[in-house]
């Protein structure tokens, strides 16, 4: 065994700086390959993408950052961007405070000692994750709908008839409701995540806790829950990636426009139709760059806040 | 006073009996110690004493009070666990000190406890670390200064040594029955190790099964074992044990043949099957004593100033008998085991000793 081993170090030693060569290309050529065709170049030939301006005779022209400006400061640019931007914020906020506590209660139900039926609840709660999203948006646009919606009559059943609103359809509840939605579909991840987490946590520390006169509630909270920041970290910074390159759902219930007026609108469904164009707006390849450049520096101006400023202070725990 | 009675205690898991009608008390400052093969209930006795699990039925008082009912924290014990269970986010500081926050301890007093462990235990350099930045060692003397900074009635430990090695925990071994002796604690000790259990106790427990088989001081244990059981629990290497058939006139007639002529208990009765037990280090390889045995020699294992001789018997039994010294005989060779009645233990067919 030993010797096999000194074998094949030797093997690799002696060997002739071509067939070396061959031998990486071998192991790392076809994942470099993949993606350096399905990432780096897409991302590349965006920022590039960006740099250009379409001329009126077809061809495109070296624009600076020209495009960026336009886009922050002309008002048919900037209003419908930063409207967009405003909306992921919010739905990203909505995210983290409503999916992210949720799937931590639910992790911290979940891993309590007395629990049965635990596969039971965890696949429960798991399977909208795994179902399509534009099933989602269909079931939830049924159950919503104002004229045969399962939830308008389950209100008028309660006696609670008047709370009904079509909330898909009003300028001012439309993002809660699809973000809500959302947030009813995702919520498993964090849940299993921090599960895990916690599951990691042994059980004699719970015990001295115990001794040392804390309740279950308060050895969560004094106890596991420190042990697990890094996997809220890691859960916040997901929830961010995700939100801010968010379209499906709101494609699927809303469509491209994100009505009404816009108000479901964030940079997926902006750059969608900047990008490939809708009803009478042409799809733009340098204007749709330059809002996709933008959604870019936006996460990964983020995930470096997250790396910078809070990953370096958390630490990891082994047990 | 803080003394530990246990009675009639019973704890279940569904239908799995792990501990069946225990009775143990523990007088106040003395040292228990816990022994038995894994999986015989030792660390869910102590679990059961710290109330951290319920148990089914029985009645445990600490001090004279009844604590059954009562959360772990206001049973007035610390207990110091196999893996420390330390806090890895807290310093170790703030790891004495947790408990005691809670307990909405003045502050003066906190520090003024911990301060004390501390130099008890020469922590007093490392109050600013976090566990994963102490050796083995050092946190397990953190988990027993967490423990004395409760001043509790009783100390619970459940194989604290186990995680260290063989140097730091004979070390530690010394240091725990210092602290014993400084602190006048009460302390329920829970070991795999003959040896620790041996030193430390005042008072050994042996457990199988979930039953206590005999309770007893360590060398009570050792030369007038109850039953079977304890006496081939305590020792090492273990008994020896042997079937014998008793005949008239005193004799123990072996089942090769070979008889031993031996003052025997009254409730010995001609045609009884007993079990002949006797110790490695009672043998002598040679020598005059007044029962002798003869086979061949399997194997010396030397250890240097004694040895270990596994000597078969035409029977098929092996004994194994300490041999000291540097004897001349080897294996292959046949020998003659002698040994003196007094250390002779003969167990009825039930297992129980007959004296
Ligand atoms: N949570 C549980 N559910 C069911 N059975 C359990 C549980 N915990 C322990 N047991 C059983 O109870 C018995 C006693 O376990 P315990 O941990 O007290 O043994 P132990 O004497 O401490 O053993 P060891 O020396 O290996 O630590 C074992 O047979 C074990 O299988
Ligand atoms: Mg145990």
């Amino acid at each position: 065994m030993a010797d096999a081993k000194a074998g094949a170090g030797n093997a690799i030693v002696g060997m002739g700086r071509g067939s070396y060569a061959m031998l990486l290309a071998f192991f790392l050529g076809p994942a470099v390959v993949i993606y350096t065709v399905f990432s780096i170049y897409p991302l590349f030939a965006t920022i590039f993408n960006s740099l250009y301006l379409r001329q009126p005779d077809g061809a495109y022209l070296f624009n600076g950052l020209g495009n960026f400006q336009t886009l922050l400061t002309d008002t048919t640019w900037s209003v419908p961007f930063w409207n967009a931007f405003r909306n992921n914020c919010y739905f990203f906020f909505i995210h983290m405070l409503v999916q992210n506590p949720i799937g931590l209660a639910l992790a911290a139900m979940l891993s309590l000692p007395r629990l049965r039926l635990r596969a039971t609840y965890r696949t429960l709660i798991f399977m909208p994750t795994m179902l399509s999203v534009v099933i989602i948006g269909f079931s939830w646009q049924l159950i919503l709908s104002p004229l045969w919606g399962i939830s308008k009559m389950f209100l008028n059943a309660l006696g609670l008839g008047f709370l009904f609103a079509p909330w898909l359809g009003q300028e001012s509840t439309a993002l809660i409701t699809v973000s809500l939605i959302s947030v009813w579909q995702f919520v498993g991840i964090p849940m299993i995540l921090i599960y895990t987490a916690l599951l990691a946590i042994p059980e004699e520390l719970i015990d001295a806790a115990t001794v040392d006169g804390l309740n279950q509630f308060q050895a969560f909270v004094w106890v596991k829950l420190p042990l697990i920041f890094p996997t809220i970290g890691l859960v916040s910074v997901l929830t961010f990636v995700n939100n801010f390159n968010a379209f499906d759902l709101i494609y699927a219930m809303k469509g491209a426009l994100a009505g009404p007026n816009f108000s479901a609108d964030i940079m997926g469904t902006l750059f969608y139709r900047t990008f490939f164009g809708n009803q009478l707006q042409l799809g733009d390849l340098s204007m749709g760059s330059t809002i996709a450049t933008m959604m870019f520096l936006i996460i990964l101006v983020g995930v470096m806040c997250y790396l910078f400023l809070i990953q370096r202070r958390m630490q990891r725990y082994s047990f | 006073m803080s003394e530990v009675k246990i009675e009639k205690l019973c704890k279940s898991y569904g239908p799995v009996e792990v501990l069946k009608d225990i009775n143990l008390t523990v007088g106040d400052g003395s040292f228990v110690v816990l022994v038995g093969p894994s999986g015989c209930g030792k660390s869910t006795l102590l679990r059961s004493i710290a109330g951290l699990e319920p148990v089914n039925s029985g009645n445990m008082t600490i001090g004279g009070r009844q604590v059954n009912d009562l959360p772990p924290a206001q049973r007035e014990i610390a207990m110091v666990f196999q893996s420390y269970a330390l806090y890895p986010h807290m310093d170790v500081y703030n790891n004495m000190a947790f408990g005691l926050k809670f307990a909405k301890t003045p502050k003066a007093e906190i520090e003024a406890r911990v301060n004390e462990a501390a130099r008890i235990l020469q922590l007093e350099p490392l109050l600013k670390r976090r566990p994963r930045e102490l050796s083995g060692g050092q946190r397990q003397r953190v988990a027993i200064g967490r423990a004395i900074v409760r001043k509790p009635q009783v100390f619970l430990f459940d194989e604290p040594l186990s995680n260290l090695d063989a140097a730091l925990r004979i070390n530690t071994r010394v240091e725990i029955a210092k602290l014993h002796k400084m602190l006048k604690a009460t302390i329920v000790y829970v070991t795999h190790d003959q040896v620790e259990a041996m030193t430390l106790a005042d008072k050994i427990v042996v457990m199988n099964k979930g039953r206590v088989e005999q309770a007893g001081k360590p060398l009570e244990l050792y030369y007038k074992p109850n039953n079977l059981f304890v006496a081939g629990f305590i020792g090492s290497p273990a008994m020896n044990f042997l079937p014998a058939q008793v005949k008239k006139g005193g004799i123990l007639a072996l089942s090769d043949g070979q008889e031993l002529k031996a003052a025997l208990p009254s409730s010995c009765k001609a045609g009884d099957t007993v079990t002949l037990g006797f110790r490695p280090e009672h043998m002598t390889l040679g020598g005059a004593g007044k029962f002798a045995l003869t086979g061949i020699i399997d194997i010396i294992e030397r250890l240097g100033e004694s040895g270990f001789a596994h000597v078969r018997l035409p029977s098929g039994h092996t004994v194994v008998a300490e041999v000291r010294g540097d004897p001349r005989t080897g294996s292959g060779q046949s020998a003659k085991l002698t040994f003196d009645a007094d250390y002779l233990h003969i167990f009825n067919a039930e297992g129980q000793r007959l004296d």
